[in-house]
């Protein structure tokens, strides 16, 4: 688990050129989204993008699971095991 | 018709201040390949990482041409190719039946450095995007022109952006291009300024070939000099500019 949540960070930094941003800045349970790390809603469909081809996992866009499996790193990482299963 | 301009503002080809083009319109700077790309401190950080190079040179010379009207000027937004190194990576994502990104996506249309100005003063003013091949630049002054006189504008705000193509492209390129922003404010000509007077007609001697130099070098090799006036003969027009003093 732990070397998938480093992937999903820098997946995270490299995605969407974050460049004063390093792994460790990103809190495992922190929002990802407005308050949070501050990402917007176009960022959101760039990760879903990269986490697709990262991870061949499906996500349904809009849905209200999709929303709780993008809150944070944990809950995406938690998404991306369960779906690898 | 005649107008004035209130604010020059050009970055490209290594040249980045009013002093580095009047050496250049005195032969004693020339253009380099590379340069620096403008640092746009005043852009937030999370708004600052989603801009290429040409949304860089175009949003400095934007931002410092129109300081004083930043959120009320309407203004042109003129480039021949566009921001063609970001559609040429979608066109090949999509040849290789890559999935696109949304970002890039979203920042490829021709008008998305003017969205990009529109979102970060919150201008709402009436925004054109112009490409218009060789005569791109002085087309989007006429543009300029046209909203100044129609709707009776204060001033215009002019935003010429172009880089070099992709390599791919380059055959089909005969200019010699350099990455170049240049930023005008226009404005009908008040007493005691100079006046520009710019005209065109259509060239009849079927040139064959376009120009090798870019129209905005014709224009900046001629503002930062003192000359009266400058010809410059595209395959299509013969534009003519002219400045004097309104007394």
């Amino acid at each position: 688990m732990n070397d998938l949540i480093d992937e999903v960070k820098q997946l995270i930094i490299d995605t969407l050129d974050l460049e004063d941003i390093e792994p460790a800045d990103i809190d495992y349970e922190d929002a990802l989204f407005v308050d949070g790390l501050g990402l917007d809603s176009i960022d959101a469909l760039e990760l879903g993008v990269a986490i697709k081809k990262a991870f061949d996992v499906k996500i349904d866009n809009n849905s209200d699971d999709s929303k709780k499996h993008f809150y944070s790193v944990k809950t995406l990482c938690e998404f991306i095991a369960a779906s690898r299963n | 018709m005649e107008f004035t301009i209130k604010q020059c503002v050009a970055w490209g080809g290594g040249l980045t201040s009013a002093q580095d083009w009047q050496d250049y319109a005195q032969g004693e700077k020339v253009l380099s390949d590379t340069q620096e790309l403008p640092a746009l401190k005043q852009i937030p950080a999370m708004q600052r990482r989603r801009l290429s190079p040409f949304a860089k040179l175009a949003l400095h010379c934007a931002l410092n041409a129109a300081d004083d009207c930043l959120t009320t000027v309407p203004s042109v937004f003129a480039s021949r190719h566009g921001d063609l190194a970001k559609t040429s990576k979608l066109i090949s994502d999509v040849a290789a039946e890559e999935v696109l990104s949304p970002t890039q996506f979203g920042l490829s249309v021709h008008n998305a450095v003017g969205g990009l100005f529109s979102i970060y003063t919150g201008n709402k003013a009436p925004l054109t995007a112009v490409s218009a091949g060789e005569d791109t630049f002085f087309t989007a002054i006429i543009d300029a022109l046209c909203k100044l006189s129609a709707n009776e504008y204060q001033q215009v705000l002019v935003v010429f952006t172009e880089t070099v193509v992709p390599e791919i492209y380059q055959d089909y390129v005969a200019q010699e291009e350099v990455d170049i922003a240049c930023a005008l404010l226009l404005e009908p000509a008040g007493q005691g300024e100079e006046i520009y007077k710019l005209s065109l007609q259509a060239n009849t001697e079927n040139q064959q070939s376009e120009n090798s130099q870019m129209q905005v070098l014709d224009f900046l090799n001629f503002y930062y000099s003192n000359n009266e006036q400058v010809n410059v003969n595209s395959k299509r027009h013969l534009w003519q500019l002219t400045r004097t003093i309104n007394k």
